[in-house]
């Protein structure tokens, strides 16, 4: 989920928990064949009848998922449902051929306190910059059980047998370092048994060096697509909040330093546009060492090249070296600060979740 | 091709002198270009008689500043403060050996500003 989606997830189960409302909390766990939406996604059905978010992209089969959801709420037991999607239902969700969802259905109410109090200490770490997995038990006499681990590798509650636990534990922490949802399976003396891991990371941080009009509309764009900003320069009077209202976070001081203090983790990019060496070279240097998702500078190919040089020449790998981006952005054509922004925001995007930079279109006419 | 600064400057931008912070240092005054994003720390040790005993600096700005920045450390070097606070700029100039046009003059400058000032804090405080 993105920084929005995941801050307002958070909310909204506490502002259901202080209500006192009962609700069934539908989730994505498991696609086989293509799918519109990642494991991972949420939809609840209050008694009221009220309705938030989706598991698919709406259609006939999120009203199944509410049936089912109601279904849930009355008889107060969670279920596990497997939806076959037919080509019609294929077509109709915009699928590329058909293919089956599991959608995990589970009551919640305030007097079942475990799940809300899970999700509270997650939402706490995830605050302080580490990332977590609510595992939750989709078979057997357990089926709903949920245990907490968190990335430091601490663990609260139970899938209701100790051996599971450490399994399920150990399968669940690859999951966390990549920051997928997924369905696994855990194979026991007499039986195998699915759990389903629910990962929570701290929101992809794009941390943006120079506090230029490309910056200035970067941020803008970035909070709508998910991403808490993070602006840093050296220049009091670039890197003022009036320029840059939407910004999580404005630091200005010496930028080399000041990177150094944020977290590189493999969700947060660090995206160079002050487009002058003296910031770019020593920050070059230290988020090479870093496993930072993603590094791009703006310039043109000479500059890059001249900078790709200089670091060569210092002895940095070249297979260090190929993770800079330079020049910056997809390939748009496109030549104003908005149009600069947008290009690297698309390549961000698109190697995060390691898109092919070719238009849809282009790919349907290929194959 | 004819590099636009002379080998000294070039030689201090790519292996700077005296580069890093001190330990609890008696003087430290950081300020930036506000235009260009140059910014620098200085930072001394000031040891017996009001003597110089180290000089270190630290900061993101280009060739000419940056090595302005290192000749300045090894020219104070041992000297007393009251002669620092008050050296001439030409003498920065002089000991950088390279011509610069008036729009780097600035940049050159940046590091003896910043140390004058924060000795003039020093001083003041003292």
């Amino acid at each position: 989920m993105g920084v929005n989606l995941m801050h307002d997830f958070f909310q909204q189960l506490e502002q259901i928990r202080h209500l006192k409302r009962r609700i069934s909390l539908a989730t994505l766990v498991n696609t086989l064949g293509t799918s519109p939406r990642k494991e991972g996604a949420k939809m609840w059905v209050e008694e009221g009848g009220d309705i938030l978010g989706s598991v698919t992209i709406g259609g006939c089969v999120d009203a199944y998922v509410i049936e089912q959801s109601e279904a849930v709420l009355a008889e107060h037991a969670p279920r596990l449902i497997e939806l076959p999607l037919g080509d019609e239902d294929a077509w109709e969700l915009g699928l590329s051929c058909a293919g089956t969802i599991e959608v995990f259905i589970e009551p919640l109410s305030a007097e079942q306190s475990q799940p809300f109090d899970f999700y509270a200490v997650l939402q706490s770490h995830i605050a302080r910059g580490a990332s977590g997995a609510l595992l939750t038990c989709l078979d057997g006499v357990t089926m709903g059980a949920k245990l907490l681990l968190l990335g430091d590798g601490n663990t609260l509650g139970s899938l209701g047998d100790t051996r599971l636990d450490q399994e399920a534990c150990q399968a669940a922490l690859s999951h966390i370092d990549q920051g997928v949802s997924r369905t696994v399976s855990v194979d026991l003396p007499h039986r195998t048994v699915r759990v389903f891991v629910e990962v929570h990371t701290p929101p992809a941080t794009l941390i943006i060096v120079g506090a230029s009009h490309v910056a200035m509309v970067l941020v803008q764009m970035a909070r709508p697509a998910g991403f808490q900003t993070i602006v840093v320069d050296s220049r009091p009077r670039f890197a003022t909040p009036e320029r840059f209202r939407d910004a999580d976070q404005l630091l200005v001081g010496i930028p080399s330093e000041i990177v150094k203090t944020l977290p590189l983790s493999s969700v947060n990019a660090v995206i160079l546009v002050a487009h002058d060496y003296k910031y770019d070279l020593p920050i070059l240097r230290h988020v090479l060492s870093s496993s930072a998702g993603y590094i791009g500078v703006l310039g043109s190919r000479r500059r890059g090249e001249g900078l790709l040089k200089l670091l060569q020449e210092e002895g940095l790998a070249a297979e260090a070296l190929q993770r800079i981006h330079v020049p910056i952005g997809l390939d748009l054509g496109g030549r104003s600060a908005p149009e600069i922004a947008l290009a690297i925001l698309a390549e961000v995007v698109s190697t995060r979740y390691g898109g092919s930079n070719l238009s849809l279109s282009q790919q349907r006419k290929r194959a | 091709m004819t590099l636009p600064y002379n080998a000294t400057i070039f030689e201090h931008f790519r292996h700077p002198r005296n580069y890093g912070a001190l330990p609890s240092p008696d003087v430290a005054y950081e300020d930036v270009n506000p235009l260009c994003g140059d910014r620098i720390r200085m930072e001394l040790k000031i040891g017996a008689d009001q003597l110089i005993a180290m000089a270190r600096f630290r900061g993101d700005s280009c060739i000419i500043s940056r090595a302005a920045a290192s000749i300045l450390t090894e020219l104070v070097q041992g000297r007393p403060l009251r002669e620092v606070v008050v050296l001439p700029q030409n003498e920065l100039v002089i000991a950088l050996n390279t011509p610069l046009r008036p729009a780097r003059m600035k940049c050159a400058l940046l590091p003896l500003h910043v140390l004058q000032i924060g000795i003039g804090v020093y001083l003041r405080e003292c």
